[in-house]
């Protein structure tokens, strides 16, 4: 995956995302493959100090204080920002002297924000990690997280399973099912190759042949189908430019039984 | 290190200020009672009393002349269960409060190996459980040192002392704190794992009393008397209670044979069953070291064992 990016990690329940988040922390090793992160092997001393990882759970210590947590962080990385660590946690209204233990799940979350930026890292990992915050805090804490981004060149990864809101945030996509990835794509190229075509049911082998059918759906005589384009659409059918939620639900449902996956038919679909 | 090293001191402070706080007062205990031991020796009160087993009676009203010895026995069995209550409250919860909480997972995001996660939370708990159970071992023997030993005051071999003092007191805290250590690495709740480490080291613990009784790691001695001649003094010899008579081949029969004390029916049931000395098994006192390094050696293997066997399963289970 490119550097300098977000990238939306997207994949049903089970997946493998949380697994795939946890390897490139360092907190499991894979029995087989390799994965690097920054050129590094995660775990070393290399990648350690550069990644950051905030676990879907984000455990905290409940009776330490905020301002506890942030001198753990602190004392527990050899470089820290504090500045940014305290403004995060100021922002949330969160006083320093409450107990980690006694705030909203929200405000903890934030709290755990700002340890894993307060690390300066040059990858942010985040496992669902708004998942438990309100639509407004939600809102300023991507912003938050999209401002810290451009500005240090961060590159995140994040899982989600809130599409619409990938959409706004997110410029690459990596789509797991069964721990392999099925999509690993610019969200821009993305949208442009694809497309939602609806037309008569006769014409589904036609157009097998021409594209990769990602997904179809047939009602009647009526058949729908997101494509991937492998060159000018011919036939009678009605175009429509999908949105990224359609596309990663496309790919997400072609997992399910009954429908083949698309990876079977190209060789390039990773 | 450093840093893991504050968070293992910012989460163990608390215990470790209780284990001081016990110290002190054990101290303070122990130095009051400790003086007053000291004012009855010295009023020469028990300046007639033999040494020996028995009891040395006031002149005047024949009762028993006893020091206080009951404040150092409840010393003594605080140390004795000091594996016990190390391994239960903070062996246990050591990794596995992170391990419940999932704050390892925390931890270990940041700049922290998981070597050095444990490194610092295990060593930093096994300094202090040294020197806690050392000084509580220091204290009961600076405590016990007048009265030790004496009718009036307390044996070696009785548990408070044996068990109680010592360096086993130390390899015992340390074993405590290593079985509490790898359960709760083992065991994902933090209560299961407190309940488990109160079976397996209530169980050790009592395992050793046993072994003390039976006389399984140390063998006691045989002391032999030819004839009918009065046989050495039990003195602080930790009898175990097996004694008799033995004939010309060898053979070791129970007193009861002939039972009488001395004398001349003694001599005449001797002659008569063919027997031609006495005999009793004790432990001499010098045996205390003896059963101190052996209980040492058990809990000191068992504590690195279960050491081991944590950095081991450490990889896989974290």
């Amino acid at each position: 995956m490119p550097g300098g990016r977000i990238t939306a990690l997207v994949g049903r329940n089970g997946a493998g995302k949380s697994t795939l988040l946890h390897l490139a922390g360092g907190l499991l090793r894979p029995a087989c493959g390799q994965l690097s992160v920054l050129g590094a092997a995660p775990g070393t001393s290399e990648a350690r100090a550069r990644v950051a990882l905030l676990t879907q759970d984000k455990p905290l210590y409940p009776r330490f204080t905020v301002a506890d947590t942030l001198l753990m962080g602190e004392k527990l990385n050899s470089s820290w920002d504090r500045t940014t660590a305290e403004r995060i946690v100021r922002e949330g209204d969160i006083p320093l002297r409450a107990r980690v233990g006694e705030l909203s799940p929200g405000r903890r979350t934030r709290v755990a924000l700002a340890l894993a930026l307060g690390k300066r890292p040059e990858l942010l990992l985040l496992d669902e990690p708004l998942a438990d915050l309100d639509p407004v805090a939600r809102g300023e804490i991507m912003a938050q997280l999209m401002a810290e981004a451009v500005e240090r060149g961060m590159s995140i990864v994040l899982s989600s399973h809130v599409l619409p809101e990938l959409e706004e945030t997110c410029d690459w996509v990596l789509v797991l099912r069964d721990g392999r990835v099925e999509l690993s794509e610019d969200v821009e190229v993305l949208r442009r190759s694809h497309a939602v075509l609806t037309g008569p049911a006769g014409q589904a082998d036609i157009l097998a042949g021409q594209h990769t059918v990602v997904r179809s759906r047939t009602g009647g005589r009526q058949l729908t189908a997101l494509i991937r384009q492998r060159g000018p659409i011919r036939g009678d059918w009605h175009i429509e430019r999908p949105c990224l939620e359609d596309i990663l639900i496309g790919y997400l449902q072609a997992g399910e039984p009954g429908h083949r996956s698309p990876a079977e038919r190209t060789e390039a679909a990773a | 290190m450093k840093g893991s090293l504050w968070l293992a001191w910012r989460q163990q402070r608390v215990s470790a200020g209780i284990g001081a706080t016990v110290l002190l007062v054990a101290a303070a205990i122990a130095a009051y009672y400790r003086s007053g031991m000291l004012d009855a020796l010295h009023s020469g009160l028990f300046d007639h009393c033999a040494t020996g087993p028995l009891y040395c009676t006031r002149p005047d009203t024949g009762l028993p002349l006893l020091l206080d010895v009951e404040p150092l026995k409840y010393l003594g069995a605080l140390n004795i269960t000091l594996p016990v209550i190390i391994g239960v409250f903070w062996g246990a919860p050591l990794l596995g409060r992170d391990r419940e909480l999932g704050t390892h997972r925390m931890v270990l995001a940041q700049d922290v190996r998981r070597g050095q996660w444990f490194a610092s939370r295990f060593a930093l708990a096994a300094v202090t459980t040294i020197a806690l159970s050392g000084l509580l071992a220091g204290v009961f023997a600076w405590w016990w040192r007048p009265a030790a030993d004496r009718s009036y005051g307390l044996f070696w071999y009785e548990n408070a002392a044996l068990s109680g003092s010592g360096p086993r007191v130390v390899a015992a805290a340390l074993f405590g704190l290593a079985a509490g250590t790898l359960l709760g690495l083992l065991v994902r709740r933090v209560l299961a794992a407190m309940v488990l480490t109160l079976l397996a080291t209530g169980v050790m613990t009592l395992l050793l009393e046993w072994t003390h009784r039976a006389r399984l790691l140390v063998p006691p001695h045989t002391y032999v008397s030819a004839g009918s001649i009065p046989k050495p003094p039990m003195a602080e010899k930790w009898s175990t209670g097996d004694y008799g008579l033995i004939t010309a081949t060898g053979r070791h029969d129970d007193a009861m044979s002939c039972p009488f004390p001395s004398g001349a029916q003694l001599k005449e049931c001797m002659a008569g069953h063919g027997y031609v000395a006495r005999f009793y098994q004790a432990n001499p006192a010098s045996d205390y070291w003896i059963f101190q390094w052996a209980d040492t050696a058990v809990l000191g293997a068992l504590a690195a064992g279960l050491t081991i066997a944590t950095v081991l399963l450490l990889r896989r289970r974290v």
